[in-house]
C-alpha cells in the first residue's frame, strides 16, 4: 500500500511542486487547500488513483480536529504530514493590520501545530512517521516588510526543534525546509531590480525553484533521512552563505 | 464491552506497541503517571482511544482538566461517550 502523506497549501507554488514529486514517487497525497486549482485538478486527472482532494480553510482553527478525524476515518493513518499552507502579507509593522496579524499567525503558525497535534498521535500508534514544516530564510534573515511573516516562520522553526524531541522517540522525525526566495505567487510582488538583486546575491547566480525546495521535501520523508530530526534544511542557492 | 475494559485494553495495547511495562493490576486509584506508560504513550493512549470510541474528550472539553488516576481518567471517557451518545 503507498504511504498517505497530507499536504497543505498544495495547490500551487511549492505545495504543488511537492504533490508532483510524491506522486512521482509512488505516495498517496491528500492535498489540502481552500480550493482546488485548475493545475490540482491537472494533476489529479494523471494519477487520479492516488491524488485525493479535501477542501479546508486552515485559518479556521476550531474546525482543525474535525477535519484530523475526518482524514483518519477515511485515508487511515497518515505516514507524513507536510505544513506547507502560509500567507505572506507584505508590509511594515507599523501600519500593518492587527487583523492580518492574527490572520497569518493562525494560518502560519497556529494551524501547523495543531494539524502536528492531531496528526503526530496516528503516527506514534504506528511508530513511523515524518512532519516537514515548510519554514523560509527570513526566519533567520531580516527582510523588510516581511517581520510578521518571520515571526510565524521562526515560531515554526523553534516548534519543529522541541516537537522533534517529544516525537523521535515514537519513530517520528520533525524537520523544517527553508527555501530562499522562489518565483512563486506568494513572491510575485519582488520584481525589477529587487529580485536581480537577490539572484546576485546567491552562490550560484540564480533562485533556487519551488522544484529544488520540493526534493528536499521529498528526501525528508523517505527511508534514508531517518536520522535526520530537528533540523532546518536551507535550500536557497546559498544567498545565505 | 464497556468503556472501562476498552480502556484498559487499549493501555495494553499501547504499552505493548511502545515498550512500557504497565503495573499490575491497574486498579482506579492507581496514579496515572505510576501506571507505566509515559507522557508519549498517554498521547498514543489518547489517540487509540479516538480510533476505538470516536472521541477525544480532552479535545472537546472548554476547561482543560488533568485526570490524576485511572478512575478519573475512566470517568471522563464514560462522561463524554454518554454525552456524545446522547447527541445521535
Amino acid at each position: 500500500m503507498n504511504k498517505l502523506v497530507v499536504l497543505t497549501g498544495a495547490s500551487r507554488g511549492l505545495g504543488l511542486a511537492i504533490a508532483e514529486q510524491l506522486l512521482q514517487q509512488n505516495y498517496q497525497v491528500l492535498a489540502i487547500a481552500r480550493s482546488q486549482s485548475e493545475a490540482l485538478k491537472q494533476l489529479a486527472q494523471s494519477c487520479s488513483e492516488r491524488l485525493d482532494f479535501m477542501p479546508a480553510d486552515l485559518g479556521q482553527l476550531d474546525a482543525l480536529p474535525d477535519l484530523c478525524h475526518a482524514i483518519i476515518k477515511q485515508y487511515g493513518r497518515p505516514y507524513a504530514l507536510i505544513n506547507n499552507a502560509a500567507v505572506g502579507h507584505d508590509g511594515v509593522l507599523a501600519t500593518l493590520h492587527n487583523s492580518q496579524i492574527s490572520e497569518l499567525l493562525n494560518l502560519n503558525l497556529q494551524a501547523p501545530i495543531l494539524m502536528s497535534k492531531y496528526l503526530l498521535r496516528s503516527m506514534l500508534l504506528n511508530r513511523a512517521g515524518r512532519i516537514v514544516n515548510i519554514s523560509s530564510i527570513v526566519a533567520k534573515t531580516g527582510f523588510n516588510g516581511l517581520s510578521v511573516y518571520a515571526a510565524s516562520k521562526a515560531g515554526l522553526e523553534g516548534f519543529s526543534r522541541s516537537l522533534a524531541r517529544e516525537a523521535g522517540k515514537g519513530g517520528v522525525t520533525v524537520n523544517c525546509v527553508a527555501p530562499g526566495y522562489m518565483e512563486t505567487e506568494m513572491t510575485s510582488a519582488l520584481k525589477g531590480e529587487k529580485l536581480e538583486s537577490v539572484k546576485r546575491r546567491s552562490a550560484i547566480g540564480r533562485l533556487a525553484t519551488p522544484e529544488d525546495a520540493a526534493a528536499m521535501v521529498a528526501y525528508l520523508l523517505s527511508e534514508q533521512a531517518s536520522a535526520i530530526t530537528g533540523t532546518v534544511m536551507t535550500v536557497d542557492g546559498g544567498s545565505t552563505a | 464491552m464497556n468503556t472501562e475494559q476498552i480502556i484498559r485494553e487499549a493501555m495494553y495495547q499501547v504499552a505493548e506497541i511502545s515498550d512500557c511495562q504497565l503495573m499490575e493490576p491497574i486498579r482506579e486509584d492507581t496514579v496515572l503517571l505510576q501506571s507505566g506508560l509515559d507522557s508519549l504513550g498517554f498521547a498514543m493512549l489518547v489517540a487509540q482511544l479516538e480510533e476505538d470510541l470516536g472521541i477525544d474528550p480532552f479535545t472537546e472539553m472548554a476547561i482543560p482538566v488533568y485526570p490524576n488516576t485511572f478512575g478519573e481518567f475512566v470517568r471522563i471517557y464514560q462522561q463524554y461517550a454518554e454525552q456524545s451518545q446522547d447527541g445521535q
